[in-house]
């Protein structure tokens, strides 16, 4: 299997539905020439050129509800917002108008939108462009929230959504786009709402999202040095969430920790904890830990910055007060 | 300010109650002395009082068993916020600690009371897992020592206790039964009993019997039956046993006695506990002073205690305090028993059936009517001759009850 990396393989995604589908197209800010401000669009333009590759003013709320409109009319967008933390000014659209047609009307009308979008800490990008908000799109009934981790994950992933008759916001973790790793040689959907075990374990499941669910794989790594043996379990799709594995996960190993690099208040990590809480509460021997960013605006000095968001040391903590004894 | 209402001690060596249901709902008004709920305990079921004027601000435990001096449920008044002492301070979020130039930021930590109770007292730390093994294994909780955090007792330490003690438990591995046979789940008082009289088959005991001709506690009988008054209750001829007994109680001070902690201790008057069938099991009340009560005034003390036990109304305190106790199976025609010590106290005696037999009377055969008695003495507090001079005089007061005064 080719080795590529996280923004090739996003690139493959589209530049194979570009391809096979004239009714899917890109629209976003510098997306054209530019290639996007993270480079996973280059060399697009150049293959199919400026009616499919867009270049957009400078207006979240316009873009989304042009592609909203695009895809009530049968076109399949796919929309880059350049940061996540710029969703915010699409809000209306997204959450009262997108996520609200299909079920509004009977059925009638569908929304196959794909909103990609990018964000997280770890180069100092101060905090207005680095937030990880997804916690506030798995609140929206009618809306998809993909988070993918790995290569292979985010190009099947976002295959899946781009085929997705509904609208799915696709977060994409900026850290994570020069990450290798190998993906199949041909292209394989990965269904939405089907979470990953990452590795198999007895004492302690990690559920982890984006960035984090590398972070939980190397405090995996540290805990086994000590005897302790994780599970890592990456649900991929936030929303439909894969609650039959995960909750099956800690069933098995009696203890949980979440894990995403968002503020841990009100962060997923709550949604999951309630829903682990709820179907594995027999099974749990501790309290469910959360590992997410102090609650504070993301600063821009490094120094600050790591010290705010989880690392794997926080995930080893966490996993470590799971299997604590008294004394 | 609120009142928090605790599990009151009824009664000596009442440890924990069972909340069988409330008589009030959370926000109803309440007044001192009416009743707030129904507990069970391990002798009686009865309601308590509310002690305190105000509106049921909070119900703590909704109902399950709980220790004495827990907090239930809070009196208030109207609207009152349930006050800091209630409220758990361990319950407020942990604010995390960021550095300080971003610390203007930082939310304030909330102020105002999280208004969840206290755990209560006594409840056992343990994880949703551990109470679930410790439930499929018939574990207690209570006697399990926790390794996790805060000493919570975790799933290895439930597992370890059940292997430690595979065959203590009664809900162990029960094999499912065929469907004929009917499963009876203890009740509390059932449970007491079963308790009870398991510690008492550890106590070192022997039996002493005796028949008794019982004509002259026949006839007594009768004659208080012909004075008795319209209306007052008929005496039996356990009642007048009764006042027999107390008064060789009195005599023998060593058999009217309890055996507590390795001390014994002699009671001044005799309280003689009633061994009665109710529906609920096996209930012990117990008639007080008996030593110094007339046969009727033994009668209308019997009949009231037997009637309220049948009913399952009364007081736990009504249960305390026996210093002996007379149990009658005469009635089923039994000629001769031996009854189970009733704990702490150190002797009981089993009263067969008063029949008819051949006795010899100076010297002559006669057909008169016999009562046979078995006395069952702990050894620990009585020895041979005690129980036998305390048994010898039972007797002979039966065959001469006039001696009793």
């Amino acid at each position: 299997m080719p080795e590529v990396t996280y923004r090739e393989a996003v690139r493959d995604a589209l530049a194979r539905a570009l391809r096979k589908d004239e009714s899917v197209f890109l629209m976003g800010e510098d997306i054209a020439e530019m290639g996007g401000s993270m480079a996973v669009t280059q060399g697009l333009l150049e293959e199919f050129g400026p009616a499919r590759v867009r270049n957009t003013p400078i207006s979240e709320m316009a873009i989304v509800g042009s592609a909203i409109g695009a895809a009530i009319q049968g076109m399949r967008p796919i929309v880059e917002i350049m940061y996540e933390d710029f969703l915010t000014l699409s809000m209306e659209q997204l959450v009262n108008q997108a996520a609200k047609h299909r079920t509004m009307s009977g059925g009638q009308v569908k929304v196959p939108l794909t909103i990609r979008t990018q964000g997280g800490a770890g180069w100092s990008p101060g905090a207005q462009h680095a937030q990880q908000l997804e916690a506030w799109f798995v609140h929206v009934p009618g809306l998809k929230v993909v988070f993918a981790s790995t290569p292979e994950d985010v190009r099947g992933l976002l295959w899946s959504s781009i085929y997705d008759d509904n609208p799915v916001v696709f977060f994409e973790h900026r850290t994570l786009y020069p990450v290798k790793g190998e993906v199949p040689e041909e292209l394989e959907p990965i269904p939405l709402g089907k979470a990953r075990i990452h590795r198999e374990g007895e004492d302690v499941t990690v559920v982890a999202t984006g960035r984090l669910v590398h972070e939980a794989l190397k405090a995996a790594d540290e805990a086994e040095s000590e005897g302790i043996s994780v599970e890592v379990v990456d649900p991929r799709t936030l929303l439909p969430l894969d609650e039959e594995t995960i909750v099956g996960s800690v069933r098995k190993t009696t203890r949980c920790v979440t894990a995403h690099e968002a503020v841990t208040r009100g962060g997923f990590g709550a949604e999951l904890a309630a829903v682990i809480q709820h179907g594995a509460f027999d099974w749990l021997d501790a309290p469910i830990e959360r590992v997410g960013a102090k609650f504070a605006p993301l600063p821009f000095a490094p120094g600050m910055e790591q010290h705010v968001v989880p690392h794997a040391e926080d995930v080893l903590e966490a996993i470590k007060r799971t299997v604590a004894r008294s004394g | 300010m609120a009142t928090e209402v605790k599990l009151p001690r009824l009664g000596q060596g009442m440890e924990a109650g069972t909340i069988v249901r409330w008589l009030k709902s959370e926000g109803d008004s309440v007044a001192k002395g009416e009743p707030l709920y129904e507990l069970d305990t391990d002798k009686v079921t009865q309601e308590v009082e509310a002690d305190a004027d105000g509106v049921l601000l909070a119900i703590v435990v909704p109902e399950g068993e709980v220790d004495v001096g827990t907090t239930v449920a809070v009196i208030g008044a109207e609207g009152e916020a349930i006050s800091p002492p209630i409220v758990d301070e361990t319950a407020r979020e942990e604010v995390q600690e960021i550095a300080a130039p971003v610390e203007q930021v930082e939310e304030a930590p909330s102020e105002t009371p999280v208004s969840s109770l206290h755990v209560p007292e006594g409840r056992v730390k343990a994880s949703p897992l551990a109470r679930r093994i410790a439930r499929e294994r018939g574990v207690d909780l209570a006697v399990v020592t926790g390794t996790g955090p805060e000493g919570r007792v975790i799933a290895e330490d439930v597992e370890k206790a059940a292997a430690a003690a595979p065959a203590v438990s009664p809900r162990a591995a029960p094999a499912a039964p065929p469907e004929e046979v009917e499963v009876v789940e203890l009740t509390s008082v059932r449970r007491t009993i079963a308790r009870r009289l398991t510690e008492a088959w550890e106590a070192p005991v022997f039996q002493l019997t005796v028949v008794a001709n019982a004509s002259q506690l026949v006839a007594t009988r009768e004659k208080l039956v012909e004075l008795v008054r319209e209306g007052d209750v008929k005496p039996t001829v356990s009642d007048v046993l009764t006042r027999l007994v107390a008064a060789a109680l009195m005599r023998h001070r060593a058999v009217n006695a309890q055996f507590v902690e390795d001390r014994v201790h002699r009671y001044p008057t005799a309280n003689v506990g009633i061994a009665v069938a109710t529906a609920q099991g096996l209930m012990v009340p117990v008639i007080r002073a008996v030593d110094r009560m007339s046969v009727q005034a033994i009668a209308a003390a019997r009949a009231d205690l037997v009637s309220r036990a049948r009913d399952g109304k009364l007081q736990y305190a009504e249960l305390e305090g026996g210093t002996f106790t007379i149990s009658n199976l005469g009635m089923y025609g039994i000629d001769q028993f031996v009854a189970v010590l009733n704990p702490p106290q150190v002797a009981i005696l089993a009263v067969g059936a008063i029949e008819d037999r051949p006795l010899a009377v100076d010297g002559e055969l006669v057909i008169a009517p016999a009562l046979t008695m078995t006395l069952t003495c702990d050894h620990r507090a009585i020895d041979g001759s005690e129980g036998a001079e305390f048994l010898a005089t039972v007797k002979a007061l039966v065959e001469a009850p006039a001696l009793a005064l």
